[in-house]
């Protein structure tokens, strides 16, 4: 355990460009010190997977995510055998063209073992952050199997035995909230949900994230989207839209979120046709 | 304050928390007790709000407990309304006609007792919706190759692969939405309606509810369990709204903003129970609707108002949105139902 208080979380979380609020320096430091995994939700662009990413960097660990989606399965998720090989190993044993000491069981030994990323990490042990993101897309029955690997980080490789972490990784849940997960799985874990950043935060992001961009920019961007996200609209801007702005209409050289400029670099912070129209019926309170 | 009995003061909050709705079992008093331990006593809030909150709707709840017991009080929510069930007495009918009669009765002329009969009925609507391909793949007679099953079948033929195994994408049904409408003037259908969604939920686990009024409530949990007269309690102490205004347009907006862009209703099937009387903006609701369309497999529409065959969709709001609906039917009574959950298989 690398840090002595949430405080130093923070600290460490700031060198590395990524600013949290007080709760979720919190929440990554008892998640590492009681050794549990951290439940982030939030609006997408909030930066939850970021937090994985960020913490890989500053633990000096190896990342290892795991992109969920509708249908994903053990076999996605841990390990499986590489079946092209096995047969091409059969034919051979069989043609005598392997020598006998190279044994049949061997066809099902480490070397024809496809590692998959839960399977990955549970290996590398504390050397590792294990980002599994967007749970919330999976089905219930891999939720039911993240559990169960999550319980006591082992995982049974029916011809290879019990592969267990001698530490266990850094495990960062992201959830959009799509559906609610188990309460079965969220009693494993600790919790945090993300808001969106202050006005002064977000500009601080910004100028971390954007280089060359002038403060009074940020700062303009930054209570611009503040004021988008208080609109009605389909997709809030998230953090990431608003670096993407910053970005764009610093490219532009605008010295604010103001007029002509604002309004042809729209596009990099509010991605919907309606959300579009939405801005656009409010422009005079919301951007100029 | 913490300080004499910091052991005792946070089984106390626990249990607190607990008497408020929050699923917080000595387990997690005990992960909240570790997790302070950790941390300097004014980080406290952080603690609990790590380890015994485990969804955003909760953080009000909590922080007016946690103002209780250590700090400034927050305001509340304010408390449920309870659901009024209208038991109205009526002639009894002979037993052996009495399916074929309910079958036929509109929901608004029923009594309590003949709806949790009808319940029963409702729960063996064959509701087939229709499948979509997964990422998964299964077993098959014909498709793609399955080089799993065929080096294991090999090892019978002496490692040659004589017998072909295949596979192919795994069809699932498709996600079957609710949208029901419990507002004043749905009054006499919102009841029926819910319990037909308590019986569609229970054919797959993935199908979700919603009610809306001037709000919007999802009511999924609610709805689970095997007693239709427990869940439709449940859901009546959830919905805030239940017998008030309609604002259709906006409460689809939020469900499109809080669940459907997320995903919920990408590739669903959504049912919008309503009588489409609006108070709200038409051209609101004709948006969303239009929106929802290009989200989802398919939207229907049941408006009891259409069991009356002079009903013509007038009010401006089911105009708006009659375009962008795929089917239109009415679903007053348990025959018109079970025509509609025929008609979504196709």
């Amino acid at each position: 355990m690398p840090f002595g208080s949430a405080t130093e979380v923070e600290e460490a979380l700031r060198r590395e460009s990524y600013l949290p609020d007080r709760g979720l320096a919190t929440a990554v430091y008892l998640a590492l010190a009681m050794r549990r995994p951290l439940l982030l939700e939030g609006e997408a662009g909030v930066g939850k997977t970021e937090v994985g990413k960020t913490l890989a960097r500053i633990l000096g660990a190896e990342l290892v995510r795991l992109q969920c989606y509708e249908g994903i399965d053990a076999a996605q998720a841990l390990y499986e055998w590489d079946y092209a090989r096995q047969l091409l190993y059969a034919r051979a044993l069989q043609a005598g063209e392997v020598s006998v000491d190279e044994r049949v069981a061997e066809l099902y030994g480490p070397d024809f073992l496809v590692e998959r990323p839960v399977l990955h990490a549970l290996r590398a042990g504390s050397a590792a952050v294990l980002l599994v993101d967007e749970l919330d897309r999976a089905d219930d029955e891999f939720e039911a199997f993240l559990l169960e690997v999550l319980s006591d980080f082992t995982v049974t490789v029916p011809e290879l035995g019990t592969i267990a972490a001698d530490e266990p990784p850094v495990v960062v849940i992201t959830s959009n909230r799509t559906r609610e997960l188990h309460d079965a799985l969220k009693r494993r874990c600790l919790y945090h949900w993300i808001e969106f950043p202050d006005v002064e935060r977000e500009a601080e992001i910004i100028r971390l994230r954007v280089p060359g961009v002038e403060a009074e920019l940020a700062r303009s961007v930054a209570e611009t989207v503040a004021r988008l996200r208080a609109l009605d609209l389909v997709k809030r801007p998230g953090a990431a839209e608003a670096i993407d702005w910053a970005a764009a209409l610093s490219l532009v050289g605008a010295p604010a979120a103001a007029g002509e400029a604002a309004r042809e670099t729209l596009g990099a912070a509010v991605k919907n046709r309606e959300d579009q129209a939405r801005v656009e019926a409010a422009w005079a309170e919301v951007v100029d | 304050m913490v300080a004499s009995d910091p052991y005792g003061t946070l089984v106390r909050f626990g249990r607190a928390l607990r008497a408020e709705g929050l699923p917080v079992g000595p387990d997690r008093v005990a992960e909240l007790g570790r997790a302070a331990a950790l941390l300097e006593p004014d980080e406290l809030y952080w603690a609990g709000r790590t380890t015994v909150v485990s969804r955003p709707e909760q953080i009000p709840v909590y922080d007016a407990v946690f103002g209780r017991f250590f700090g400034p009080p927050v305001p509340m929510p304010g408390p449920p309304l309870v659901l009024r069930i209208r038991a109205e007495v009526e002639e009894d009918v002979g037993l052996a006609s009495r399916i074929e009669l309910l079958r036929e009765k509109s929901f608004s002329r029923c009594t309590r007792e003949e709806l949790l009969e009808l319940a029963e009925l409702m729960s063996r609507i064959d509701l087939v919706v229709p499948r979509r391909r997964t990422r998964r793949r299964e077993p098959a007679r014909s498709g793609a190759p399955d080089l799993r099953r065929t080096l294991r079948r090999s090892f019978r033929t002496g490692g040659d692969p004589l017998e072909r195994a295949w596979r192919r994408r795994r069809r699932r049904p498709r996600r079957l939405i609710l949208l029901l409408d419990v507002s004043g003037s749905m009054d006499a259908y919102s009841r029926a309606l819910v319990l037909f969604a308590h019986a569609a939920l229970r054919s797959d686990r993935r199908f979700e509810a919603f009610c809306f009024g001037t709000r919007l409530t999802r009511v999924t949990r609610q709805l689970e369990g095997p007693n239709p007269d427990d869940a439709l309690r449940r859901a009546a102490a959830e919905v805030l709204d239940w017998d008030g205004g309609t604002r259709i347009g906006e409460c689809l907006e939020r469900f499109l903003d809080e669940y459907g862009h997320g995903g919920l209703a990408r590739g669903a099937v959504v049912v919008i129970c309503s009588d489409g009387l609006d108070v709200g903006d038409p051209e609101l609701l004709g948006e969303a609707i239009a929106r929802l369309s290009r989200l989802a497999h398919r939207v229907v529409w049941l408006n009891p108002l259409k069991e009356d065959p002079a009903y013509a969709p007038l009010a401006r709001g089911m105009q708006a949105a009659l375009p962008h609906v795929d089917l239109f039917a009415s679903g007053h009574n348990l025959a018109s139902l079970e025509a509609v959950g025929k008609a979504l298989a196709r």
